[in-house]
Formats: structure tokens, sequence, C-alpha cells
């Protein structure tokens, strides 16, 4: 039996190839925009997983240090030392920093650590060249996003940081790139005043007791401790905001990305609809394009049935081209987007499956003009 | 030889429109045309010739008569099947003005889209068709794509794909239009002796009076009815 979709789309390879194409190119948009909000899942996760805290210890009633702004003192890192179940404790700093001219200024979130402490956020499987923070001032790992590399030398207000490592894939929750510090140098970076501000706080009789603030303290628990147990503990005792890490993810994953998550889906079903919309208006011109040839074909005898086969086989053709073309355009560009993009295979199969829907929808319009098609229109007067 | 009526007509009426908008068209026409009987169909423009034979050949509602195809009375007062498509496809063949060949199908597969679509296999269709093709001395075109024919080659191909689901009548609307007047008598003459051949009841519509003489008898509507005519004799030898 001759099949007159695929007659159809031979006749016109080009021009439905063309179409696919640009179909496709829609449709690889909204796997990149997918790929966008997986990326920001992911990005938000790098730190926590890299620091690998059993519990966050930050000031009380926020929801620091990356939901909301917290101060601790540094000092409270010994005092959840001693807390029964916990195995150590280590103060972090989180801070955004701009990092001068290579070649334009980057915007990082610098992290400031105990390079000789028991947490370090540095994994070694980012570590793509150099080392890991050896000394307690002056050294820095970057991540190669800023365009640094082992050897270079960046001036940060007095003092000139020799860069030592680099990592990759390495960025904070808002997908900035990340620099290690040292804590004391990170301490520095936050709270070092010029003498004239120096001196009138003087004058008001502040003294500067800031610059041994951190943003949480981070601890690990000894096994065979519950970790919530040993949160609750430390929460009770020293009357501080304690999440642990579960809790911590949650906060990131769920509260800091909810408003993007909801925005990058807004523009995913906006751009399924209108795709969905720009495959019907093509279909639709398509068929009326072969309104004349549908109109001899009823009129010899051919039954509907096999027409409209050949305008739902025509959609779902275009729609399975538009997703190849999808496939193939994102992958190709996803990369060059500055903040991570992930394109995971279960993503495009439910695009797959949207786009089939999408695709026999969008035939209805065709298949509605084959059926109200009149065979008289066919010889005309 | 007892002729046997491929399209018997009875009382046949075709009004459009209604109250002040009711345009009568035909008015209680009754005609026979007889299975190897070539019959043109005449009248001015505008009489209702394309639509009695869009009646005849079940694409166009009648407002009340009888229509028989064969041995099949097909409508009286309304459609006896709600299958008008499957008559169509299975006992009719039509020939228009243009070829109006499917341009996405090539010459061999506008000649067995029919066929193929009532069951026949797709081995059988092709071999009818090509032995039509080769009737018309276009068989090494079965290949072909229609843009790549002459006007001519495509009206042959439109004829054998009229030809190929070996119908009981041809309808055929104004086939020779299109044509020059050698190709237009050659058309005819086909036609003529496609109705001998096959036995087959072919009315065709036409403006052309050089035409008339090679047809069998001729149809006119005249104040909305259908009047046999015999071709005259004078008439044949021109």
């Amino acid at each position: 039996m001759i099949n007159l979709a695929q007659k159809d789309v031979q006749h016109t390879l080009g021009k439905f190839l063309v179409t696919a194409m640009g179909v496709g190119m829609l449709l690889g948009i909204v796997l990149i925009m997918i790929g966008v909000y997986r990326g920001m899942i992911i990005d938000a996760q790098v730190l926590l997983d890299d620091i690998g805290a059993d519990v966050w210890v930050v000031q009380e009633d926020t929801l620091g240090p990356f939901a909301e702004a917290s101060r601790v003192h540094e000092d409270l890192r010994d005092t959840v030392r001693v807390i029964d179940g916990v195995k150590s404790a280590e103060a972090l700093t989180f801070q955004n920093i701009q990092l001068p001219q290579k070649p334009s200024p980057v915007r990082v979130v610098a992290v400031g650590f105990d390079p000789f402490g028991m947490v370090n956020p540095v994994s070694p499987k980012r570590m793509v060249a150099g080392r890991g923070l050896m000394r307690s001032h002056y050294e820095m790992v970057v991540t190669d996003k800023t365009g640094y590399h082992v050897g270079d030398v960046i001036r940060l207000l007095r003092h000139d940081y020799h860069v030592v490592g680099v990592t990759h894939g390495t960025v904070s929750s808002g997908g900035e790139p990340l620099i290690y510090v040292s804590l004391k140098d990170a301490q520095e970076l936050q709270f070092s005043y010029s003498n004239n501000r120096i001196r009138t706080d003087r004058a008001r009789g502040i003294e500067g007791a800031e610059g041994h603030m951190v943003n949480a303290i981070v601890a690990r628990v000894k096994p065979g401790y519950s970790i919530d147990e040993v949160a609750k503990n430390i929460e009770t005792t020293l009357h501080k905001g304690v999440f642990t890490a579960t809790q911590e993810r949650t906060l990131l994953t769920q509260n800091l990305i909810k408003m993007a998550s909801k925005q990058i889906g807004m523009f995913t079903g906006i751009l399924v609809i209108v795709s969905t919309i720009i495959i019907a208006l093509i279909i639709y011109t398509m068929t009326l394009e072969k309104i004349k040839e549908i109109a001899i074909m009823k009129l010899v005898g051919i039954p509907n049935s096999m027409i409209v086969k050949m305008i739902a086989q025509e959609t779902l053709l275009l729609g399975v081209l538009a997703f190849i073309f999808a496939n193939l355009f994102s992958h190709l560009i996803y990369s060059k987007f500055p903040k991570r993009v992930v394109l995971e295979i279960p993503d495009a199969w439910m695009l797959f499956g949207v786009v089939i829907v999408a695709s026999l929808l969008a035939s209805l319009a065709g298949i509605k003009k084959v059926i109200s098609a009149d065979p008289q229109a066919a010889i005309g007067g | 030889m007892a002729t046997e009526a491929g399209i018997r007509v009875e009382n046949l009426y075709k009004h459009f429109g209604k109250r002040d908008t009711l345009v009568r068209v035909i008015e209680g026409a009754s005609f026979e045309v007889n299975k190897g009987e070539l019959v043109a169909l005449i009248a001015p423009s505008g009489a209702g010739k394309t639509t009695l034979l869009m009646m005849i050949g079940c694409v166009e509602e009648p407002t009340s008569g009888t229509i028989w195809l064969g041995d099949e009375k097909v409508y009286e007062d309304k459609w006896l099947t709600k299958e008008q498509r499957k008559i169509r496809r299975e006992k009719i063949g039509f020939i228009f003005q243009a070829h109006y060949l499917i341009p996405f199908l090539n010459v061999i597969e506008n000649v067995t889209l029919v066929p193929q679509t009532n069951g026949v296999s797709e081995q059988e269709a092709n071999k009818i068709a090509m032995e039509l093709l080769e009737y018309f001395d276009i068989g090494d075109k079965a290949k072909a794509m229609p843009s790549a024919l002459s006007g001519g080659q495509n009206q042959r191909v439109a004829i054998a794909r009229a030809l190929a689901n070996k119908p009981q009548i041809i309808l055929a609307d104004e086939p020779t239009a299109a044509l020059d007047s050698k190709r237009s008598v050659d058309v005819v003459k086909m036609l003529k002796k496609i109705a001998i051949e096959q036995n087959v009841a072919v009315i065709m519509v036409t403006h052309d009076e050089a035409m008339l003489p090679l047809c069998d008898r001729i149809l006119k509507i005249e104040d909305k009815k259908v009047v046999s005519e015999n071709v005259s004799v004078q008439e044949k030898i021109l």
C-alpha cells in the first residue's frame, strides 16, 4: 500500500527538513531551559557536597549561610567541638568579591576555611591543576571559569594572592565561580577597613571585634551518633540556628531555587505551547497547500482515514525530526552557556512524550481541514 | 447484443438555496446511458453540466429523483448508502479538464492508488497499471513524476487512473479543454474505444462541437431538463 505521508515528505524533503530544524531549535531551547534548571539544582549542592558537613551552625533565627545572612563568632567552633557526638568542627566564611581584569572583572564567591583544619571544601576530585591551600596566607585556589591559572598573582586589597590550584565545576548556590582562601585572609578581605574608618570607629568606641566573625560553623558527627540528635543538642546548648546537611540541602534546592524553577517552568511551558502552535500552523499550511490534491483524492474515492493518516503521520514525523534536531542543537550549544546546563536523558524522553502529544494535537487543525474539504473543490465550477 | 444501462436517471431535481435565494438547476431530468456508449453532455455555461455530473458521480446530493449506477440504485430521494465514496472508488472513473494527478506520487503510483485502496494487491495493481500505461503508450514514464511529463502525457495518465479500478462508468468533465484539436480528437477517440472495449458507460461534458460527431449520442440541458439527441449521420461523417 502506498504510504502517502512518505511520498509527500519525499516530494518536499528539503522544505520539510528545514521546517523540522526550525521547530527543533525551538524545542532545543526547551531542553536548554530544563538543563539550566537541572544545572541550578546541581550548582546549589556543589559546595554542600564538597564541604561534606553533617551539621551547620548559623546565627540564631536565620536560615544562613546561603538562604539568609549569618554571622557567628569564630570561637563558636571551639564550643561546638566539645559537644557530645561532634567529631570535628570548623569555621567557614562566604563572601562575594570581584576579581580584577582577566580579561574582564569576574564576580566570584570566596570560601574561607582553615587550610589546616578537618574540613577542606576543596575537593581533590575537582582539582584540575596545582594543589590545595597549604599556607595560612596569600594563597588562593580558583575555579577554571575565572580564567586564572596556577602561578597567576591577584591583587586584593593590600596583598598579592598566588593562585596555587585550579578546580573545575565549582560554583556557589547562585552559580557564580568559587575561589578558596584561608579563613584569616577571608576575614581580612571581609573586615579590612580603611585607616579613616578605623579611626572613626575608635572615636565612636567601636573596636574591631568583627575581624573574628565567620558565617557558619560546620561539624561532622562521630560514627554511632545520630546527626539529628547531635544537631538538636547543639541547638539546645548554644541557642544557635542548627541545620542538618539534609535540611540545608532542602533550604538550597527547594527554597532558594523555588522561584527560579517556577520561572523556568513557565518559560518551558510557554515554549512548548508556542512550539505546538507553530507545528499546528505548519501542518495547517501544509494541508492547505495540498487541499486540491486532497479534494481529488476524496473525489476519486480515497477514504478520509487514509488522508487523515497522511496528515497525522507527517505531523508525527515533523515532531520526531524536530525532537532529534532539538537534541543535536542543544548538545551543540549547551557548553557555551556561562552557567551550568545539564542535559539529562529522562528530560529528553519527557520532552519526546510532550512533543508527540503536542504533534497529535497540532495535527487536529489539519485533520479538521481534511474532513471538511469539499471534493468538488477539485474541479472548480 | 442487448444494451445494458450503465447509468439511469429518473426525474432528477437539483435546487440550491431556499425561498428568495432558490435556484433551480435541474428540473426532472430523466435519461439513460448504456454501457459501451460515449455520450456528450452539452449546455451553456452555468446550465448545470458539472452539477449533473457530480450528482451521477455521488459527489453532489440531488434534491430528489432516482439514480441507478449499473444495477445498483444509489439514490432515491436520499442516498441509499452511506458509502458514496466507496461507490466512486469501485464503480466510477473520473477524468477532468486538467489532469489533477497527485503531484507527490509518480505515474504508476497515481494509477495504482485507487485499486490498492480497493484492496487489490500492489503487484496486481502494478500489473494493471503497466498494461494501461502501455496501452496509452506511456509505459516508459511509469516512474516519472507528473511534473516531468507534458500536458498530453499527464492527461493520458489521468485517463489510465480513471480506468485502473475497472469502472462501470466514466465521467469526463471537459477532458479536451486544455488540449489542442488533434490531441482532443485522440482523447475522445480513446474514450470511445474504451467505452466499447471495456463495456463502460461514458459521459463527457464538452463545449467543443467538433468532438460531438465522435460521440454516440448527445445529452443537452435545455430549460433545466435533459434532452437526448442522436448525432446525425452528417455530423458523424464530419
